[in-house]
């Protein structure tokens, strides 16, 4: 084993490259007042494109509200039509009921007036008068907030 | 406090009416007209002069005779579908347009 000689590993020639140590910095496309500058540019141009549109929906509202006012009176007409239809009805339908009764007079209770000072005043009904000739389910329906009905 | 006209002192006047129905009341008028005749003719005889009058006024507020109406006609009717004299199917009226109330 004489023919296998020890080599020394030694630096190549010239010598190792340098380390760069030195900090590299990113390249700047915008110096900071620039980008202060464009920030307070868009942001101004931003608020008046917003500006604009609180305009237009403000607009909207407006005309809206206003076609909600202009069809109240006509939505209230409507509903005391109603009303006073169902009145008429459930007094038909009372008198239809109470037909076999003895003594039943419509609008009484046994000939005796509601109010005794006021025999033919309007009376407004409650809310179970007004539903009395139904069944308890459509009553439901209108008195309580009912799950998938 | 309805003390009053047999024992009285500022604090049965203070605290004689606290509830009535005279702020936005639909029965306003009649109460009004019931204590306006009490005051007229007193305790004791108003009891008597003023009855139709105070039974209008707790008519009004309290609507006895409309809940026996009301229970008395529910009863024919659940009578009438029990005899048979009524058929399941127009046992009941239809229900009022549900915002017409």
């Amino acid at each position: 084993m004489d023919s296998v000689t020890k080599r020394q590993e030694m630096p190549p020639d010239g010598g190792y490259k340098t380390i760069p140590f030195k900090r590299v910095p990113a390249r700047q496309f915008f110096s900071g007042y620039a980008l202060i500058g464009g920030y307070l540019g868009m942001t101004a141009g931003a608020a008046y494109i917003y500006y604009l549109n609180c305009l237009q929906v403000q607009k909207e509202e407006i005309e809206l509200r206003s076609g909600r006012i202009a069809i109240e009176p006509l939505l209230k007409a409507e509903r005391d039509r109603e009303y006073l239809k169902q009145l008429r009805r459930n007094r038909d339908e009372e008198a239809k009921l109470m037909a076999n009764v003895e003594g039943w007079k419509v609008g009484t209770l046994y000939g005796e007036p509601i109010f005794k000072t006021r025999p033919d005043a309007f009376i407004e009904p409650k809310f179970h008068e007004y539903y009395m000739h139904t069944d308890l389910w459509s009553q439901k329906l209108r008195q309580y907030f009912v799950w998938l009905s | 406090m309805s003390l009053s006209p047999y024992f009285k002192s500022p604090f049965t006047d203070l605290t004689g009416s606290i509830v009535n129905h005279q702020f936005f009341g639909k029965c306003r008028k009649f109460e009004e007209r019931a204590i306006d005749c009490m005051e007229a003719y007193g305790l004791e005889r108003g009891r008597r002069e003023c009855k139709t009058l105070i039974e209008d006024f707790t008519e009004c507020s309290l609507a006895h005779k409309r809940l026996a109406r009301f229970e008395i006609m529910v009863k024919e009717r659940d009578r009438q579908i029990n005899a048979g004299e009524r058929k399941k199917e127009d046992g009941y009226a239809p229900p009022p347009v549900i915002d017409s109330f």
